[in-house]
């Protein structure tokens, strides 16, 4: 399938049914993933994963979900390659979030206030020199009705230097 | 190709050849790009587009203008200079991507990442066309003469320059770490 033609299909707000998402199938589509551009090929991330009998841990911080992934990335103490490694991690996460559909899978990215909070994010293992780049809401997706694409193409700023 | 193959395959070209590249071409890709991205509503960013020959070396004079007057760029040759830039303006179209930083550090790690998502989308979606891609952030070319040639406001944030053409031959993978040996399952 084109990728061009997904963009077509209808999305809605994702909604998780109450099932376990097994760790191998999040395996199988991290390892196209991590095919995402990094540069120097340092491969900056590192994913903790938060499955159903661990998933009440995130009371308060996330979204109620089947199970969680925590996508970390190493700290480079030159800021050029910190944003690049920021950047590669993104890309990750995307090819992450276009694959998941296909094999029944919702995912909801987020980034939220507590990947400041160094001791909480301890507690889920992730280490002094590491900083979430994303935590990644993991489900299988409910049927929710479809709104049609839009029809009105998105708002684009392009300007001609 | 299936979506797995796709995104496997797709490699950072840095060797383009001379076929022009079509402005809508690259318009429409970016606005796929973005609806590609459920979470792009209301994430400020911009692009700026050298596809012409004029404009490509207007960017290229933007970039050098800092190097050469650099204490570093000092000792660099002319000539070297000279062949960066050629190369620089031989590249049929250049998108220069910046992301708005938002009212606090989250929102900015917020919007960069949204960003770097929909520039992913651009590549693959470039891919599927025939289109090679290099999203360069070299440090060199991330200076003052470029930002202000731009018109980079202080509310905003280099993404990077993507640099697009098409290609004869496209470079060997270089293969990658396995998710399982970055994986840990908390355990509570």
């Amino acid at each position: 399938m084109l990728l061009a033609n997904l963009a077509m299909e209808a999305t809605g707000p994702v909604c998780f049914r109450n099932q376990p998402v097994p760790q191998e199938l999040v395996l199988e589509l991290l390892n196209h993933a991590v095919w995402a551009p990094n540069d120097g090929l340092r491969e900056p991330w590192r994913f903790i994963f938060v499955d159903h009998r661990n998933a009440d841990r995130m009371v308060g911080l996330q979204e109620p979900a089947p199970a969680y992934l925590i996508v970390v990335m190493k700290e480079e103490a030159d800021r050029y390659k910190r944003e690049e490694d920021f950047a590669a991690v993104s890309c990750l996460m995307q090819n992450l979030e276009l694959l998941a559909p296909e094999k029944g899978l919702g995912i909801r990215r987020t980034l939220n206030e507590w990947r400041y909070d160094r001791q909480r994010a301890g507690t889920f293992g992730v280490l002094g020199n590491e900083w979430i780049a994303g935590v990644l809401e993991l489900g299988y997706a409910e049927q929710v009705p479809g709104r049609p694409a839009a029809d009105s193409r998105p708002e684009l700023r392009f300007e001609l230097l | 190709m299936s979506l797995a193959e796709l995104i496997r395959e797709r490699r950072s070209i840095r060797k383009f050849n001379s076929t022009p590249v079509a402005e809508e071409l690259v318009v429409e890709l970016l606005q796929t790009a973005v609806q590609l991205l459920p979470s792009s509503a209301g994430v400020p960013w911009r692009c700026v587009y050298a596809g012409t020959p004029e404009s490509r070396k207007r960017l290229a004079d933007y970039m050098l203008q800092t190097v050469s007057h650099s204490r570093l760029g000092k000792l660099i040759p002319d000539k070297m200079l000279e062949v960066f830039k050629k190369r620089f303006m031989d590249i049929p179209a250049h998108v220069v991507v910046l992301a708005g930083t938002g009212p606090d550090p989250l929102a900015s790690e917020r919007n960069y990442a949204a960003v770097c998502s929909i520039l992913q989308n651009f590549q693959l979606l470039g891919w599927e066309r025939g289109l090679g891609m290099l999203w360069d952030t070299e440090a060199m070319i991330q200076n003052e003469g470029l930002f202000q040639g731009i018109g980079m406001r202080a509310d905003e944030r280099f993404v990077g320059i993507l640099h697009v053409g098409y290609y004869n031959k496209a470079p060997r993978g270089r293969k990658r770490t396995p998710a399982e040996k970055k994986w840990t399952v908390f355990q509570g």
